[in-house]
């Protein structure tokens, strides 16, 4: 592996998370399992690259892709956590929609034990 | 005969309630490319039926039922609120950014090195009144580049305060509109489907401006309030915001400092602290904090001022310890510098040099013991390299000094631009994520929350371990290329 292969495993890096970040945009459930194996991606390129710069040390050029992946997980990072805040949120709703308020003034937890649900 | 005639009414009921629904098709369909409009849909209420009572059944039409769903309304208004924000934080910043220049071609970087150069040349030839001079031409133009940052940062303030006073205006004309709907609510027209629209588009609008609540009442209405406690609308009541400035305080270190600008609930009561977030936050931060810490204000002389003073004051101290001519008796320098003395604040934009020295009157002699003929230029252009902390800030160079103002703007500058293309991003996916759950049924959004529980708990660890792999990956590389 030359130089240009460990600059490649970065871009790779990169591009996955950037389609991890379109996943999180779409943001339905299934999108967001598609984004697991995106974001495994991301990180083996990553471990792969990181592994490969033990050996050869890395090209400077090589820090300004680093750094729009830095920006990129940054980015992802936030686009989990806005979609985590709407559906604990949501969830707080269901909870004191079903089952009300614990003794403490907190929305109760949804209970889904024996649920089933058909979808057509 | 009766059954007949029953028969018929029962058939007609169920005509008329399914033209009902056919209506609220319709309305659909004419509406779909209405803004902020939400699909209905027509319910249908079953009646009783028991031939032996006279109750022939069939159906009646029932509530007509929105598919917006408020809770994701807010989401995307919360989004759109950070956006509006992120979106102020990046035209502001790209309007200060203009006003510093590192690359050395021209600004204060460039009339600094300039003016090193000068003292440098008058070292080599103390006597020469070309090289004289040209130190005065040189301070001239350092003097001229503080002005100009000065003032032009001074305009970015100007524009900052007329964009809060159009802001605040905006919000209270969309707060007007809101008013005006609510009075149509209560006039009965609380089902109309395009004055929900109309009302939703207004309330998405106002988001980008602050951070806002709105709720439906009872009756219908909706009551919007700014950072959750600042009423803006209450039925067909406005409560309108406006702006004014906060003096400085009696014991403030500055008080000729300019003031801060404030914005005002309808009550008078000072809601600056609370609001933080939205384009108002943004405005409100750069006119008080990010434009103050280098222009000053009641507590601070501001970077730019402590720069100028603090250059200013070095060249003046040089020079009027050294000596115009030996004497007898000895000749003492004057001051090369002028400034604002009395307020802290206005020191670069007062910056010149003294308009009643001559060329002959700089300084050169040193004093000593022993005296040296140069003395005073060569430590003059040492203050380019200092090897003193009495001739740097914070432990830089005069130049390294205003090297890293500029670099602070560009920093946030860059920081903005990355918030704003992820803010973007966080409201496309809340609008997103509003469309796919309009009209969800209460089963429905159990599956999608299980779904999503275990989706959203494997990509979280999955980004922080992305997270550290990444840090720790520019830790290990070159810093330089």
């Amino acid at each position: 592996m030359d130089a240009a292969r460990g600059a490649e495993r970065l871009a790779t890096a990169r591009s996955e998370v950037h389609r991890a970040c379109e996943l999180l945009i779409a943001s339905s459930p299934e999108a967001l399992n598609n984004c697991q194996e995106v974001l495994e991606r991301a990180v083996n390129a990553l471990k792969e690259f990181r592994s490969f710069s033990q050996e050869v040390p890395p090209e400077p050029g090589t820090r300004p892709l680093a750094l729009t992946l830095k920006k990129e997980v940054l980015r992802a990072r936030r686009l989990i956590e806005s979609l985590a805040a709407f559906y604990k949120g949501w969830e707080r709703i269901l909870g004191t929609m079903s089952g009300g308020y614990t003794s403490n003034g907190a929305p109760a937890a949804v209970t889904r034990q024996g649920r089933l649900c058909c979808r057509g | 005969m009766s059954s007949i005639t029953s028969t018929l009414l029962t058939a007609a009921g169920a005509m008329d309630a399914y033209s009902q629904a056919l209506e609220v098709v319709q309305n659909n369909v004419a509406n779909a490319s209405t803004p902020d409009y939400a699909a209905q849909t027509q319910s249908f209420n079953a009646l009783q039926f028991d031939p032996t009572r006279g109750y022939s059944g069939g159906v009646a039409a029932g509530q007509i039922v929105s598919s917006r769903d408020e809770y994701a309304e807010q989401a995307v208004q919360q989004q759109t609120t950070l956006l509006g924000q992120a979106q102020q934080d990046v035209n502001s910043l790209t309007a200060m950014q203009s006003q510093f220049n590192i690359t050395g071609s021209t600004g204060i970087s460039a009339a600094f090195n300039s003016l090193f150069s000068a003292f440098s040349a008058w070292g080599q030839t103390p006597d020469s009144a070309v090289a004289q001079q040209n130190v005065i031409q040189q301070a001239t133009a350092v003097a001229s580049a503080f002005q100009q940052t000065a003032t032009g940062l001074e305009t970015v303030a100007q524009n900052t305060d007329q964009q809060l006073q159009s802001t605040v205006a905006g919000i209270n004309q969309m707060a007007t509109q809101l008013a005006g709907y609510n009075q149509q609510i209560m006039s009965g027209d609380r089902n109309d489907a395009g004055l929900d629209a109309q009302i939703h588009s207004t309330l998405d609008q106002l988001s980008n401006d602050g951070s806002i609540s709105a709720t439906q009442q009872p009756d219908g209405t909706w009551t919007v309030v700014l950072n959750g406690q600042t009423p803006l609308v209450v039925q067909n009541q406005v409560y309108a915001l406006s702006t004014g400035t906060g003096a400085p305080g009696a014991n403030a270190a500055n008080p000729n400092a300019p003031p801060h600008l404030s914005l005002l609930a309808a009550d008078g009561a000072d809601i600056t602290a609370d609001t933080t977030s939205g384009q108002l936050g943004s405005l409100l931060n750069t006119a008080n904090n990010v434009l103050p810490s280098y222009l000053g204000d009641s507590n601070q002389p501001g970077s730019l001022n402590t720069l100028a003073q603090a250059f200013a004051s070095n060249v003046n101290n040089l020079l009027t310890g050294g000596y115009q001519s030996s004497g007898p008796p000895p000749v003492a320098g004057v001051p090369l510098f002028t400034y604002d003395t009395d307020n802290p604040t206005n020191v670069a934009q007062t910056l010149q040099v003294s308009s009643t020295i001559t060329p002959a009157q700089l300084a050169a002699i040193s004093p000593g013991p022993p005296e040296v003929s140069n003395g005073v230029p060569l430590a003059l252009s040492q203050l380019a390299d200092p090897t003193s902390a009495n001739d740097e800030i914070g432990g830089l160079s005069y130049i390294q000094y205003y090297a890293s103002m500029a670099s602070n703007v560009g920093t946030l500058l860059d920081n903005a631009n990355s918030n704003l293309q992820t803010q973007q991003s966080a409201v496309t996916q809340a609008q997103n994520v509003r469309q796919q759950i309009s009209g969800v049924s209460l089963d429905d959004e159990a599956v999608l929350l299980i779904q999503f529980q275990q989706a959203y708990e494997a990509s979280s660890k999955l980004i922080n371990v992305l997270d550290q792999l990444t840090e720790d990956t520019m830790n290990m590389l070159p810093t330089t290329t």
